[in-house]
This record gives structure tokens, sequence and C-alpha cells, in this order.
């Protein structure tokens, strides 16, 4: 996967946890993996459509989830299973749609779609035969999340 | 009387959040729609003085909802709140007739200072 696509979700990923989190989230080592797979206990998944097509997963093990979510009810919400996995694919959502104006700006216009939860671990989205990377940003007091991001160009997509 | 708001968004989380800030600054939530074929119908049913719309939903997104409420009722004050905040959107969202453009994740106080402009005018 081309690195170009790689910085507007490090610098989007970034910007929007660290608002919502109120963290200065710092970014660990990438890796690469042959397609995308998750192994952590907790996934947002979102698709991107448009000039680029691809899967993202944001994975995170349960405690950090936990913790994201209790941040972002707050005091005032009554929290619920229901209303934390809400809480968390908006996160997905939010990131996702950052990341995607800043594609926008490099020249991708893109759309995503809405977030899927996936509990369970050692997941892998079979139909998407596209190498991933791993971008891990550690939340000081949360956690990794773990985002991992299998684009590819819109007419090599249509060409396979 | 307080001005009544009807609420767009497919994730509860957003939705309960939204509900939160508007309540808190005197303001009654008409109803919350889950997606946009929710909020054009509830829109007839309400008639609300605003909506506050999300772009990316199943069923029906916020741009189409937008038209048609629009369509329904030329003076329709609608307020898209979305995660999506590239200019073609931003454009494809003002000229179909959207009164403001708040992109997620925001700060409370925006959403306040948006309607209340929308709603004194």
């Amino acid at each position: 996967m081309q690195a170009k696509f790689v910085n507007p979700f490090v610098s989007g990923a970034q910007e929007v946890v660290g608002m919502v989190l109120a963290v200065e989230p710092s970014l660990g080592q990438l890796a690469a993996r042959p397609r995308i797979f998750t192994s952590q206990q907790f996934n947002v998944t979102c698709g991107i459509t448009g000039d680029l097509a691809g899967q993202i997963i944001y994975g995170m093990s349960l405690q950090t989830a936990e913790a994201i979510t209790k941040k972002m009810l707050g005091d005032a919400l009554v929290p619920n299973e229901e209303l934390a996995a809400s809480a968390l694919s908006e996160l997905g959502n939010m990131i996702s749609g950052t990341c995607s104006s800043k594609l926008h700006s490099a020249g991708y216009t893109c759309d995503i779609t809405p977030p899927t939860i996936i509990q369970g671990t050692n997941v892998s989205i079979s139909t998407i035969d596209i190498p991933a990377l791993v971008i891990p940003l550690n939340l000081p007091g949360f956690g990794v999340l773990e985002i991992n991001v299998s684009l590819k160009e819109r007419a090599v997509a249509q060409a396979a | 009387m307080a001005k009544r708001i009807l609420i767009t968004d497919d994730a509860l989380f957003m939705r309960v959040t939204l509900k939160n800030i508007l309540t808190q600054n005197g303001f009654e939530v008409a109803g919350e729609a889950a997606n946009g074929k929710e909020a054009v119908q509830m829109y007839q049913d309400l008639k609300p003085d605003l909506v506050t719309m999300d772009i990316t939903m199943p069923e029906m997104d916020g741009l189409e909802a937008l038209k048609q409420i629009r369509d329904l009722d030329p003076e329709a004050k609608v307020v898209m709140c979305t995660a999506m905040g590239q200019k073609n959107m931003v454009v494809d969202a003002v000229q179909a007739g959207a009164k403001d453009f708040i992109v997620k994740p925001f700060q409370p106080d925006r959403v306040v200072e948006a309607v209340k402009k929308l709603l004194a005018a």
C-alpha cells in the first residue's frame, strides 16, 4: 500500500483522538500485513469508497474500549452496552471522516460507509485482498488503538 | 416557547450527545431520526424549527434527506453535522440548501452558536 495513504490516517487519527479523549497520542511502530487482519478484542470497521477502495479496522483491547467509552460518555450519560458500542463506532466514524477529508486534499475523493462493530479476536476480512498497514497509536491512560488500513486506488481495484 | 429541533444521526451516542447539548441550552428536542428516511417523515409529522443532519447514514444519507426536506419546505433550516468535512461535501450541502456545516468532532459551543444564530433569524 502506498505511503501517501498513510499520513492522512496518522494525522487524522491523532487530531480526532486528541480532541475527543483529550490526550496526546504517540505513534508506535508501523507494520505491514499481507492482508487486513485484527487480533484485537474489540474492533470497529469502516469501508472507504470512491477514488480509493478498501477497509479500515480500528482495533483495541476490551480494557481500552472500556476506558475510551467511559471518557466519551462522561458523567452526564448513563452508560449501557448499546450506548458504549455507539460511542466507539462514532469514534471510528469521526476518524474515518477526518482522514477522508485529508485524502480529499491529497487528490482522492472518498466516501465512508457507516461503521460496524466486530467483537472477537483473529478476525480477517476475507474479501479484501489488499495488503494492510498497521498504525498503532499509544493513548496515554487508555491503551493502544491499532488502526489497520487497507486501501487501493479505484482503477486498480476495478481491474483486480 | 422553546424552539423545537429534530436530531438526525445513525449513532445513538451522537443523538444523546446532541440532545444533552440542546436541552441544556433551552431548546426542545422534537424528535430523533436514525437515518435520512426517518428524518424526512419526521419533518412532515413534527414540523420542527430546525433539523441537525448527519451525512453518512444507512437507508438514506443526509444529503438526500436534506434535498427532500427542502423540496417539502423551501424555508427548512437544516444544519449538517458530520464527520465528512471535505470541501465537496460542504459545497454539495450548501448548494442543496444547508444553512450551516458542523464537522465532528465538535465542541458543544459550536452547535449552540449555530442553532441560536439560525433560530434568531
